[in-house]
């Protein structure tokens, strides 16, 4: 009972009733000391609340012990009184005896929490009751049987008789003691009684306590018994228990569930720093049997964390009594938690000694516990003080530098060998100044950026604006008063021993919340957001601005500045360091590494918490009648209405804005855009990867891979990876991120000109919706025939949709250009993060490098390079490049073509509006612009060598998917078609599969086949471009035939009947040309599929490791369902990451051939990144396209080449099966598999030894190919 | 950065783009993504059905059932039966009579002999020289063409080839003239519904109606159908079998006078034919009986409110409507309409308290009137068309 005393103690409700006046004096503590009963009985008193600090000084053992002599006293005294004779009770001597509880002095008048509790209290004891009285029936031992030891316990004072313990165990229990050890989880084998005798009792719990236990397990259901004690931390399902379990699987899927939730809840309880109410939560399950069985270790290391942090040591133990009581074994996490505590309320040395070497004796090492990742700075603080105390000569271990184990990647962390690595071009003030700039930006969670679309405020805008702000604060009003009603509401519910939402609540204040919601209302598109994903958004958005409260306490953020200024030396143009290094290794000499964010909330969490939210949303907002031009309408109408759409038989519901709202924000014409921190470029350099899950912002947490709709298992894989096997994808996303950009303020200027003026879709600017086609419904006659109207409908669906696609385009070109014109003057950095195939991304959606033509052509490097002797010529090249004219010509040629052009790119640049608008005809006008700039600035400096220039130089792999898959196989012809061997002009993949298409077709013409005779003078490149572009990508017959389709199409002479027929019998040719000419290829996609395949058919997702160690996992599984039911409507959430599904055994098959190819080219990216960094180059990427400056062009050449060679120098292929047949074919080693299992093994075994045979080109030609990326 | 590694497939991006930057709105739908990967073709799949007992038990034998894709009429007593009643005017006696899937032309032979002029129109090539053959000594009263009736017009028009046809390629050589609504019926159609998807087909039947498209662009055409017993009890039901009652009730009701001509025929005067045309010799799992009913588009469908511009929305409200039957009817509104829909119950002058099955289509209609009266702009629905219209 005392667990549920303290339990209470614990939700703060008695601390408050603590008058600091009276200190329990530890002598006081001293007179108790004989009287364990009476004072433990007090211990529910306010007095004994007092000082809980002094529970610190009573030994942990003595501790333990009297709550379990207390424990069994009340429990059989109960049945005493009860049930067999009131005489007995006086024999306890007013020890045991005085806890049988007269419920008057137990009832505190502190509240219905403590009402609450007395009644659970008294549940469990009725329970207990029943339960010794079933035991007694069963059991051939008598009722009473604790009773002896607990008179024994009494006089021994706190120190356990071991011996007389063991002969306890062996005499009464000596047939159950093996079960019952096992139930308990006790490791020690029953013939050592005195050890066994020992772990008890320094838990507290005897033998017979076990065995007690044991009987209470053996009431259970037999399954049971053998899961719950088996239980591991991790919550992973429990070992097999036969045909029951079958038959309750459904059960147990729901107790699942409630046990997720009621750890979530726990989690959730600590991060709100309400411990009290986790433990309250804890203790109500534990005293209901139904509901103790979903208890697991986990829930309790949780609360005892709680405590430890809190450094409440009296809490901590009862939570480990709990646990022990139902036969967990303290775990790892158990004894750092009870350490810390230790460490935390100066615990004496022999408590710590003996908790240590019960340590030992449950196998865990000292430390191991240091090696806990979760742990923050302060907590490992505390329990390395605990531990020295005990032992003085303890040291941590150091962690040893480690060193990437990829071959590949030697070179790139060779000690020796020059290195230089590049510096920013800005000072350690300015650079921390920017640190500063950044970190409000993020500390505030969202930014205002002005708007480029101005307007001059009329009568009616301001208007509006006085209409939206006054309806905006009584929402804001009302949600706040509403939020809180429901959080009191839910709080009781809590109180009750439900799981509600109420943590979730708690992480941010009410007025966070209400902002989120608001900024959800005045986001809404005019036609309304699918329910499931804004509920989703805002809950994760909740989440999001929750870590960031925790990341942005005082502590976290001065270590955090004072760190970065360390690191800052490293990068600073003005500073110095001993030694070159990368950012990653200087980061990580500079301090332990940070403890990862919390987990994610789970996603059911996640949507009974947005869901919530949102109701709320719904319910509070209205509109004033006046305002909705609804005078018959009452008081007032909802903002928010939940409309559904039809999609076959599913339902999609929506939330929509009333359109009277819709219209009074679009009438009072917003000045400003917010954006949240994370969709801002950093204002300065982003923090160096790490870890998986530390780098990039500062305290929004980033992760290193993205997940595709919540799925954790790259997370989990690149976890539980070696770190030193992550350190090339760490270094090369540091180093992608560590580029500086800065707007081209000339080129903003003319696309800002452009974009207020009515857009150009030609130019790739959008046209505001104003210039959309108008349906044509006015001049609709009355007398209109049925028909014409209905064709009038579908031209009204027609200029709807038209314009809802313009009026998208055009706010993805206002946040951009407004995103540009805020950052004009200023550096930034874009902080990379990848994709669960390892290729990078930029993390800042609106306004990055990967963008269309507009938005490539705004940006360029911040630091500039002075061209050198060659720079100017690739300048030039990279303008023909970019115009798209002259790709089949030599480089010679190229640069040719640019001389003599030069008068029309002088004029481009001089008069870019007005001139001859050379520029406006390119492939991509805009960089074409800004190139044509740069060329003129650089000519006419005087010396244009010096002449220092910003403008990213591309180079371009020709059909890098090809160019990878002809590597891999060794293809002669393929190679040379796509430019891995050395020519003079370039080869051009397309045209070659073209002729060769065109080769087969005059065969089948002359054959006299019809469709082969039409298609005569029909097959060119354009035909064949896009199936052949995307054949990599795993389009098949049918995707290729619509593609070609599409370009027959646009023919105008092609005669239209044949469309169909034709395109199929091209698609097919086209994939036999490609067969004939890449050989290798198809015979390496098809070995790829079919491996994928048989792996997905034995039930598990296709992984595989790159050449770099990065691992991959295809999240494609069958679709699970999430249904949440009730309130405004049921939830269903369809994922299909969901890993404990089976595969998707199509998508897998399908998607591996390509996956696998792109994992392969983000290698090549990374490498080349990595080295070009080694030379002190900027690079950045965009997938298969390389930028840097123009003066480097030459040596990023050199070095892309160089490291394609070493890549497929590899044995990819055979590495590859190496892995796959270690992970997915066992079957040898565990012999008992199913037959049909064994043959499926047997299948992928022989699949996967079939490497395809290579071909006979030579890998070092690439090196000499000018073309192959260029 | 939790957000999705890859962004929309390229096709939705502009379509569904609500505003800029908004990426989120198919993100997460896997579901939804599987749903718009699919090609339709037809509109019907835009049917809500509340799945029921009876029909899941149907879909479990969907796989096996898809191999009967044709029936046709194997008694020639029947079949002269059906005959007479098509022709029960004598002056109709120079009307034209469209068969689909005649099969083995046992109905063929005998309307011919009716002395009508007959168009077949046959989705399985091997039964075309036989029907062919049959015109032999008619002097050109049948005419036979290898198009699929039910899938006339899809939605998506890049994959017309037959028996895919277009009607208004197909009719005109045919020498078919339109007349308008308010017109005599121009011609007859008789058929039966493919055994495994009625739902299906009497869906893309009446968007073809409501925007007198396809068929109905030539008129009011009558439709004469074989149609399994369950189904026409579905679709004549009210308030009074609020049960049976559903969206397609009050759709057909309201859109066309419905008949039963012949009741109770068993399903073995019917022969089934696989997708390769061969004849089945098993019957299909389920039997049922047919019944023959008739269906003649209303001249006063359309009025000034229900037009085929608007004829989605009302379309929407029923399915809203039957979406969960439980509900008010005044809580569906609030789904529907921004209006207050106490105001528009009164205007229709519908009770407050009802149920949607327990109003009869017309007051369905009075009810579309008065949301389509309440204000003149286009804020009067929650509907929007383009977020409905999403398809791939």
């Amino acid at each position: 009972m005392a667990a549920l005393r303290w339990g209470r103690g614990a939700a703060g409700l008695s601390r408050a009733l603590r008058s600091p006046g009276r200190p329990c004096t530890t002598t006081k503590e001293g007179i108790l000391d004989g009287l364990w009963g009476p004072r433990l009985n007090s211990s529910a008193s306010p007095c004994e609340q007092e000082r809980r600090k002094d529970w610190g000084h009573v030994e942990l053992l003595e501790v333990l012990e009297a709550r379990v002599r207390q424990l069994q006293a009340e429990s059989v005294s109960e049945v005493t009184v009860k049930r067999v004779e009131v005489a007995r009770v006086p024999a306890d001597g007013g020890k045991a005896g005085g806890t049988a509880p007269p419920a008057k002095a137990r009832v505190q008048p502190s509240g219905a929490w403590a009402r609450k509790l007395e009644r659970d209290r008294q549940l469990l004891q009725r329970q207990q009751a029943l339960l010794k009285e079933e035991a007694r029936g069963r059991s051939p031992l008598p009722a009473p049987r604790p009773k002896p030891s607990v008179k024994a316990e009494a006089k021994a004072k706190g120190r356990p008789k071991p011996e007389a313990m063991g002969k306890a165990v062996a005499r009464s229990a000596a047939a159950l003691e093996g079960k019952a050890k096992h139930s308990a989880g006790c490791v020690l084998p029953p013939t050592e009684p005195q050890p066994e005798s020992q772990q008890y009792g320094w838990m507290g719990l005897e033998p017979q306590q076990g065995t007690w236990e044991h009987r209470e397990w053996e009431r259970l259901q037999p399954w049971e018994t053998s899961l719950l004690p088996c239980l591991p931390p991790a919550a992973s399902p429990p070992p097999g228990s036969g045909s029951s379990a079958q038959a309750s699987s459904e059960l147990r899927a729901k107790e699942k569930a409630q046990q997720n939730r009621l750890q979530t809840f726990l989690e959730g309880c600590l991060a709100t720093g309400q411990v009290g109410l986790a433990h309250h939560m804890l203790v109500c399950y534990f005293t209901r049997p139904r509901r103790q069985r979903l208890l697991v270790p986990a829930m309790f290391n949780t609360v005892m964390r709680g405590w430890a942090q809190e450094g409440s040591y009296k809490e901590l133990v009862s939570v480990l009594i709990m646990m022990r009581h139902l036969g967990f074994a303290p775990d790892l996490l158990s004894y750092t938690s009870i350490l810390q505590c230790m460490g935390r309320v100066d615990q004496d040395v022999t408590t710590i000694r003996r908790c240590l070497q019960q340590m030992a004796r449950d196998g865990l090492q000292l430390e191991q516990l240091f090696s806990e990742e979760s742990l923050s700075p302060e907590e490992r603080a505390a329990l390395l003080r605990a531990v020295l105390k005990a032992k003085p000569n303890f040291r941590l271990p150091q962690p040893c530098p480690q060193v990437s184990p990829v071959e590949l990647l030697q070179e790139v962390y060779a000690k020796d060998g020059p290195v230089s690595y590049p510096r920013l071009h800005l000072p350690l003030a300015e650079l921390q100044a920017l640190f500063r700039q950044q970190l409000h930006v993020e500390l505030a969670g969202s930014m205002p950026v002005e708007s480029v679309e101005k307007v001059s405020p009329t009568q009616e805008i301001l208007q509006a604006r006085k209409n939206l702000a006054a309806l905006r604060k009584t929402w804001e009003a009302e949600l706040h008063s509403q939020l809180r009603a429901t959080k009191a509401n839910l709080a009781q519910r809590s109180r009750r021993g439900t799981v509600t939402l109420y943590p979730f609540l708690c992480v941010l204040p009410e007025e966070e919340l209400v902002q989120i919601l608001l900024q959800v209302l005045f986001s809404l598109p005019a036609q309304g957001e699918p329910f499931v994903h804004t509920a989703h958004r805002v809950a994760l958005q909740t989440f999001q601005r929750h870590i960031l409260r925790q990341r942005s306490c005082r502590g976290h953020l001065q270590a955090l500045e004072q760190r970065y200024a360390k690191y800052l030396r490293l990068l600073a143009s003005d500073t110095q360091v001993a030694e070159p290094c990368l950012p990653r290794q200087h980061w990580e000499a500079l301090g332990p590494p940070e403890p990862p964010p919390p987990q994610p909330w789970p996603l059911l969490e996640l949507l009974l918490l947005g869901k919530l939210l949102l109701e709320t949303l719904v319910q509070v907002t209205r509109l004033p009648a006046s305002l909705a031009s609804q005078p018959t309408a009452g008081h007032s109408v909802p903002v928010l209405f939940h409309v559904y759409t039809f999609r076959g038989v599913r339902q999609i519901g929506l939330l929509r804005p009333h359109p009277a709202f819709v219209r009074l924000v679009e009438d009072s014409k917003a000045s400003t855009l917010t954006f949240e921190a994370t969709d801002m470029p950093m204002l300065c350099p982003p923090l160096p990867w790490s870890s998986s899950q530390a780098g990039g912002f500062l305290l929004s947490p980033t992760k290193l891979m993205r997940s595709i709709g919540g799925s954790q298992q790259h997370q989990q894989r690149l976890e539980s990876c070696p770190p030193a096997q992550l350190h090339g994808a760490l270094d090369a996303l540091t180093q992608l991120g560590n580029c500086a950009w800065r707007v081209n303020g000339r080129l903003l200027d003319l696309v800002l000109e452009v974009f207020l003026d009515k857009g150009c879709a030609r130019l790739g600017v959008p046209p505001p919706v104003s210039e959309a086609p108008r349906p044509p419904l006015d001049q609709l006659a009355p007398d209109t025939q049925p028909h014409l109207k209905a064709q009038l409908r579908q031209e009204v669906a027609r200029c709807l949709k038209v314009a809802r696609e313009m009026h998208g385009l055009r706010q993805e070109a206002l946040y951009r250009l407004s995103l540009a014109q805020h950052l004009r003057d200023r550096v930034f950095w874009l902080p990379h993060n990848m994709d669960f195939r390892g290729r990078t991304y930029p993390c800042p959606p609106h306004f990055n490098h990967l963008g269309s033509d507009l938005a490539r052509a705004l940006l360029e490097f911040a630091q500039g390079r002075p061209l050198g002797p060659r720079g100017l010529d690739w300048l030039k090249i990279h303008l023909v490049n970019l115009t798209g004219l002259k790709k089949r010509e030599p480089l010679h040629a190229r640069l040719a073509f640019a001389d003599a052009m030069m008068d029309d790119i002088l004029d481009s640049a001089e008069r870019p509006m007005t001139g001859r608008k050379w520029w406006m005809e390119a492939d991509d006008p805009w960089q074409t612009l800004a190139c044509c700039m740069e060329v003129a600035r650089a000519v006419q400096s005087p010396d244009p060598a010096a002449y220092v220039s910003h403008l990213p130089v591309h180079q371009d792999g020709s059909c890098n998917g090809l160019q990878h898959y002809a590597a891999l196989g060794r293809d002669s012809v393929g190679a040379a078609s796509v430019n891995l061997a050395s020519s003079d002009v370039p080869q051009d993949v397309y045209s070659g599969v073209a002729a060769q298409v065109e080769v087969f077709r005059a065969q089948d013409a002359q054959k006299g086949v019809k469709v082969a005779q039409v298609l005569e003078g029909f097959i060119g490149r354009k035909v064949v471009k896009q199936t052949v572009m995307t054949v990599v990508y795993g389009v098949t017959l049918y995707g290729g035939r619509l593609q070609i389709e599409k370009r027959l199409r646009e023919l105008p002479t092609f005669p239209q009947v044949f469309v169909w027929e034709a395109s199929r019998y091209l698609v097919h040719l086209v994939f036999k040309s490609l067969r004939e000419m890449f050989s290798g290829t198809r015979t390496i996609q098809h070995w790829l599929t079919q491996s994928a395949r048989l792996i997905s058919q034995a039930g598990s997702a296709v992984e595989w490791v790159t050449p770099l160690g990065i691992p991959i996992i295809q999240p494609y599984h069958r679709e699970s369902k999430l249904v949440i039911r009730g309130g405004l409507q049921s939830v269903t959430w369809n994922s299909s990451v969901d890993s404990s599904q089976q595969p998707n055994t199509l998508k897998q098959k399908n998607g591996f051939p390509p996956n696998f190819i792109h994992s392969l080219d983000s290698c090549h990216m990374m490498l080349t990144a990595l080295h070009c960094y080694r030379k002190g180059l900027t690079f950045v990427s965009v997938h298969d396209c390389f930028w840097t400056h123009a003066c480097d062009v030459s040596i990023m050449n050199e070095v892309c080449r160089e490291q394609f060679v070493r890549l497929h120098s590899q044995p990819i292929l055979e590495d590859l099966a190496a892995f796959l047949e270690r992970r997915f074919c066992r079957e040898d080693e565990d012999g008992a598999q199913a037959q049909g299992d064994t043959g499926h093994s047997a299948k992928l075994l022989e699949m996967l030894r079939a490497v395809p045979q290579k071909g006979d080109f030579d890998l070092q030609q690439v090196k000499g190919s000018t073309y192959f990326f260029s | 950065m939790w957000g999705p590694a890859t962004v929309l497939p390229s096709r939705l991006t502009l379509s569904v783009l609500p505003g800029a930057g908004r990426f989120c709105f198919w993100r997460f739908g896997a579901a939804m993504r599987k749903d718009l990967a699919v090609p339709r073709r037809g509109l019907s799949s835009s049917c809500p059905q509340p799945l029921r007992h009876r029909e899941l038990k149907q879909l479990s034998h969907q796989r096996y059932n898809r191999l009967y894709v044709g029936k046709s009429i194997s008694s020639p007593k029947l079949a002269a039966t059906v005959a007479e009643i098509l022709q029960l005017e004598e002056k109709a006696r120079h009307e034209v009579i469209m068969e689909c899937s005649p099969g083995r032309g046992i109905l063929t032979k005998a309307l011919l002999e009716t002395g009508a002029s007959v168009i077949a129109l046959e989705s399985q090539k091997n039964f075309i020289p036989h029907l062919k053959s049959l015109d032999e000594k008619r002097n050109g009263k049948l005419k036979v063409v290898h198009c699929d009736f039910f899938k006339m017009d899809p939605s998506n028009c890049n994959t017309v080839k037959p028996p895919i046809m277009l009607s208004q390629e197909l009719f005109p050589t045919l020498g078919i003239k339109a007349n308008s609504w308010l017109e005599d019926t121009p011609f007859k159609i008789v058929g039966m519904f493919p055994i495994n998807n009625e739902i299906k087909a009497l869906w893309k039947l009446l968007h073809d109606l409501y925007t007198c498209s396809s068929i109905f662009s030539y008129g009011r055409v009558e439709v004469y159908m074989f149609i399994s017993e369950n189904q026409f009890e579905k679709l004549i039901a009210g308030p009074t079998k609020p049960e049976l009652y559903h969206v397609l009730s009050v759709l057909w009701q309201l859109s066309c006078e419905m008949k039963l001509l012949l009741q109770k025929v068993p399903l073995s005067l019917f022969e089934m034919y696989t997708r390769d045309g061969l004849l089945v010799q098993k019957t299909p799992v389920k039997p049922q009986n047919q019944c023959f009913i008739q269906m003649i588009p209303r001249k006063d469908l359309f009025t000034e409110y229900l037009t085929p511009i608007n004829y989605d929305i009302f379309f929407h409200m029923m399915k809203q409507c039957f979406g969960r039957r439980s509900a008010l009817l005044i809580q569906h509104l609030h789904s529907l309409t921004p209006c207050d829909p106490l105001t528009i119950m009164n205007k229709a002058k519908i009770k407050a308290s009802v149920k949607p099955s327990d109003i009869y289509p017309q007051d369905f209609k009075r009810l579309f009137k008065a949301i389509e009266c309440s204000s003149d702009d286009d804020s009067k629905w929650l509907y929007d068309r383009v977020t409905e219209e999403v398809r791939c």
